[in-house]
């Protein structure tokens, strides 16, 4: 490959001075939502400096990944930082609150357990059927309890304006397994070991889960089956069915989340388990943001198939022009093709089309998404981590 | 028409209790819709039969709780454990790993049975204790004789039967592969949730 070709490859990014243009209502929109939390009461000084600090750090973020073309990097950046986040924040408050990270069953059942999207796909059939919301839980500390609908609006929103992107952009414990897919530097496990047909098993979980959902009247993945429990909230080990539920949920945090992203360098609970990414690939369809390939650049050299985290690419998407329906829009291909060969692209407009505009109008909603959802949690943590320096402790 | 009408008006809750094993079994097999409304026939037939027991029971016992009251999680956990073990079997049958000379003899035996798997899923499905059955229970329990807690149970199963007739039409996403191979994966995934839940029943109703 010509050094013309690579750079011309490489080159996807914009001037800064329109990224900084760009950015700007961005910029204002976050600061507005972080301003928020000074409102009221007395100021602590260290909420400001974790406040600004990350508004900064987030905005310089948003601005490298328009200008240097590595929107894979940057968003990694923020994906993994958001998702170290939310524990940070959570297990202190859980300890303020509870003084544990385990629950106690009035506790769960007086809808003391934090609602989570996750549970988005069990809720919705006995919610049509009868009425019902299966899931105890509040939405945010404070609000009211049972008061889904926010989520579900939330969630809506999210899936029109970046379909499966969430995964990669929204979800707030995706982090956790790209985290630990990107420590080794090659797999021990080569992506082609990997038997293809396990990237349908988080089709079968969705599907098992939804049925089971619906005769019990109870979350069955927040039960029996979700690793990030692990980081955040659990049963008290009162009963001998809770002690096997939460070993259940380290093993699988240890299995899917940390030993085989580590082994593989794939995100294997993102790309292989989750039910929620599986049903966010049927809403993807909805959403107009694809990622496309144009084969008349394309060599064939399956450079993007190797490192898809997800496995979204294979040999039929190098056919078809397309990633499988799993693409999270993660931008790890985009970014890695030697000859620029795939790019964002609006669906129902020519694939020649300016393929700057269109990332531009995804990253934009994609990165509102990421800084409403996980910003928050990164400038709480951060306070936290103040806190810890300032006062030796982490609790209020 | 008391029993038909309970099952009309209770259907989708009986649907729901036997989907999760029906629907991943007949994805995996993936069938025409008239292979698909054979199976589910049987699948109806085994769940009759089941019925037809508990009209037996009502009719022998004349009261639910008198009959139910400490057996009901002995009776549910080994019905779970069962159909388990069928739903399990039947995935297994169809694409077990060849090589082992041991297991290709138990295949074998196996594949000569195929029929009656979704009669014997059906069966389990259908003493499977869920509320509209104590319903149907208690109204069977209450006519006083065997012909009529049987006809109270077959019209209750008929009730109950009209939300099944939209399965068979699976078969028209037959040639899609990944169904299959998704309905296995989930076939396999509901099994052990049975198999665990009877399990834990059967060892003392920690559940």
């Amino acid at each position: 490959m010509t050094t013309s070709v690579r750079t011309e490859a490489r080159s996807s990014g914009m001037a800064v001075w329109k990224a900084v243009l760009l950015m700007l209502p961005a910029a204002l929109l976050s600061s507005l939502t972080w301003l928020g939390n000074l409102m009221g009461g007395e100021i602590d000084p260290l909420i400001v400096v974790a406040l600004v600090a990350s508004w900064l750090g987030f905005t310089v973020l948003f601005v490298l990944m328009l200008t240097t073309g590595k929107t894979y990097r940057y968003r990694s950046i923020m994906f993994i930082l958001t998702a170290i986040a939310l524990p940070l924040d959570f297990i202190p408050y859980m300890l303020e609150t509870y003084g544990s990270m385990m629950l106690s069953e009035d506790v769960m059942f007086n809808g003391g357990a934090s609602f989570c999207p996750l549970t988005m796909p069990m809720i919705i059939v006995p919610a049509l059927v009868k009425g019902v919301v299966i899931f105890p839980g509040e939405i945010l500390p404070g609000m009211a309890k049972g008061a889904f609908s926010v989520m579900f609006i939330l969630w809506v929103g999210a899936s029109l304006s970046v379909g499966r992107g969430w995964c990669s952009w929204g979800c707030f414990y995706g982090g956790w397994d790209e985290l630990f897919s990107r420590l080794r530097k090659k797999p021990l496990i080569k992506h082609r070991q990997i038997d293809s047909r396990w990237r349908y098993l988080p089709f079968a979980v969705l599907l098992a889960i939804v049925l089971l959902s619906a005769i019990t009247f109870s979350p069955i993945y927040c039960e029996w089956l979700c690793p990030f429990k692990a980081v955040t909230e659990f049963q008290a080990p009162s009963s001998a069915l809770a002690v096997i539920q939460i070993t259940i949920f380290a093993l699988l945090f240890l299995g899917l989340v940390v030993v085989l992203p580590l082994l593989t360098k794939r995100r294997i609970q993102c790309g292989l388990f989750c039910p929620f990414g599986a049903m966010q690939s049927f809403l993807n369809k909805i959403n107009i943001f694809e990622v496309r390939i144009d084969l008349e650049k394309c060599t064939q050299c399956k450079k993007c198939i190797r490192e898809c985290p997800t496995f979204s690419l294979d040999e039929s998407s190098l056919e078809s022009g397309k990633p499988l329906m799993t693409c999270t829009k993660c931008a790890q291909c985009v970014d890695t093709c030697p000859q620029g060969a795939i790019a964002y692209h609006i669906k129902g407009t020519p694939l020649k089309a300016n393929s700057i505009v269109a990332k531009v109008l995804f990253l934009y909603p994609a990165y509102i998404l990421l800084m409403f959802l996980g910003a928050g949690s990164v400038a709480a943590a951060l306070y936290r981590i103040l806190m810890l320096v300032t006062t030796g402790s982490m609790l209020h | 028409m008391q029993g038909f009408l309970l099952g009309l008006a209770n259907g989708t809750t009986c649907l729901a209790f036997c989907a999760p094993a029906l629907i991943p079994f007949l994805m995996h097999e993936g069938q025409t819709v008239r292979q698909n409304l054979v199976m589910v026939l049987k699948f109806l037939g085994g769940r009759m039969g089941g019925y037809l027991i508990f009209g037996l029971l009502a009719w022998a016992t004349g009261s639910l709780l008198s009959s139910v009251a400490g057996y009901e999680g002995l009776l549910i956990g080994i019905a779970y454990v069962g159909l388990a073990a069928v739903l399990l079997v039947a995935v297994l049958r169809k694409k077990a790993p060849a090589g082992s000379c041991a297991f290709e003899g138990a295949r074998a035996t196996l594949n000569r049975w195929p029929a009656l798997l979704p009669v014997g899923m059906g069966f389990l499905a259908g003493l499977k204790i869920c509320p509209p059955l104590l319903l149907a229970f208690t109204g069977a329990a209450s006519t006083g004789t065997l012909i009529g807690s049987l006809v109270f149970f077959l019209a209750f199963f008929l009730g109950t039967s009209v939300y099944f007739i939209p399965i068979p039409f699976l078969g028209v996403f037959r040639r899609v592969s990944a169904l299959q191979i998704v309905g296995k994966f989930a076939a396999v995934i509901v099994s052990l949730y049975y198999l665990g839940a009877g399990i834990l029943l059967l060892a003392g109703g920690v559940l």
